[in-house]
């Protein structure tokens, strides 16, 4: 999922870091609007060190190998934190892990910080569902949809990124069908981070759902 | 021709080993003799098979010299022309993973590596392969854990600051 160093050409390069600068500040400015704005940063931070060891797990799905991303679950517990939670936990993969690269930062935190703060509004879309604001089973299905949208997202615009920009001289049709291919076993992918999510949530439900911004238990 | 070859093996083994890594870039290896073989692994040590493989040479860096795929275990030989001195690319590439590999290839010194004592010339190779990207090669898995477990610390740390004033 993270597209490394010397695979898409200058322009998209900076492109992508001005799409980040703008996520960044759009998201800063919402967590400054907050009552107390470092409420939330210890759940931020525990959440970008699961984010930053997430890709290290690998589940075969032939024909690729495919890793958690998590971004839909960050997304869906800590709202507009999930953007510059995965912009830092990038900068550590890309120094520490190898994963991604330092000039394709921007592209990668643009492609699954986004689809995070979709993930969230998702998840918040459930206010708009009768009363029972609390109901388990509406907690449930949200934070499936967020977790399995939020990373479908992102694998959607890893594919537009990477098939639009094959540099000349590659087979660009065996190209495109070895990126069709690792992007179909991110459907099964999907399935597992939204079940993930979907476990997290309910069980921050039942512990505590001060955590997930619901006010009190239903 | 016998000690090139254990020395090409040996190098194989080595480099097998050091490509246990995590995550999902891609690691490219070479070899030089006669020709130059390159070993493309992803950096959980699956081999990059089928992958697509562009040449270049040094003196036209733009229009490919060669093209053609690795077998299925990433591997794939070509002989560079010893009259053209100077870097040649390698472009491997599968489903927007890859990596661009510059290869010095001395044409003048060709016939002084033959007889070059064989230390030398695997400590040249290795040291070039650890010359990658952030030298990410050259840490032992070890060095990568207590890397990632330090970073991690840190955003514990960075929470229980932030949760101590509350309470």
């Amino acid at each position: 999922m993270h597209i490394p160093d010397g695979i898409l050409p200058a322009q998209v390069c900076i492109g992508g870091y001005a799409v980040t600068g703008l996520a960044t500040w759009y998201s800063l400015r919402h967590i400054n609007r907050k009552k107390d704005p470092t409420a939330d940063i210890p759940k931020a931070s525990l959440l970008t060190a699961a984010f930053f060891i997430a890709s290290s797990i690998h589940i075969p799905i032939p024909p690729a190998s495919v890793h958690l991303v998590l971004n839909g679950l960050l997304g869906t517990v800590l709202g507009y934190y999930a953007f510059p939670a995965i912009l830092i936990g990038l900068v550590f993969q890309a120094i520490i892990l190898g994963h991604g690269g330092l000039t394709t930062l921007g592209v990668n935190a643009a492609m699954m910080g986004i689809p995070a703060l979709v993930a969230y509004h998702i998840f918040q879309l459930r206010d708009r569902f009768g009363r029972r604001l609390n109901d388990r089973w509406f907690v449930g299905i949200f934070s499936f949809l967020a977790g399995a949208v939020g990373l479908g997202l992102a694998a959607i615009v890893f594919f537009i990124l990477v098939i639009t920009t094959i540099p000349s001289g590659f087979d660009v049709d065996v190209e495109r069908a070895a990126i069709i291919g690792l992007s179909l076993a991110h459907i099964p992918l999907m399935l597992i981070e939204g079940t993930f999510t979907a476990l997290l949530a309910l069980f921050l439900l039942r512990v505590k759902p001060a955590l997930l911004n619901i006010k009190s238990e239903g | 021709m016998k000690p090139r070859l254990m020395i090409l093996l040996g190098l194989l083994s080595v480099l097998g080993v050091q490509s246990r890594a995590i995550a999902h870039g891609v690691e490219i290896n070479y070899q030089t003799t006669e020709a130059i073989a390159i070993n493309a692994t992803y950096d959980t040590g699956e081999p990059m098979a089928e992958a697509q493989v562009i040449v270049y040479a040094p003196d036209d860096p733009s229009t490919p010299w060669m093209t053609g795929t690795t077998d299925e275990q990433g591997r794939f030989l070509f002989a560079p022309d010893r009259a053209q001195s100077g870097n040649w690319e390698v472009a491997v590439r599968q489903a927007g993973h890859g990596e661009i590999l510059s290869i010095p290839v001395d044409g003048e010194a060709a016939s002084e590596t033959e007889q070059a004592p064989a230390p030398s010339s695997e400590t040249a190779a290795v040291e070039q392969t650890a010359g990658r990207a952030n030298n990410l090669d050259a840490l032992s898995p070890l060095q990568k854990g207590v890397m990632g477990g330090a970073v991690l610390w840190g955003f514990i740390g960075t929470a229980l600051f932030f949760a101590r004033g509350k309470k």
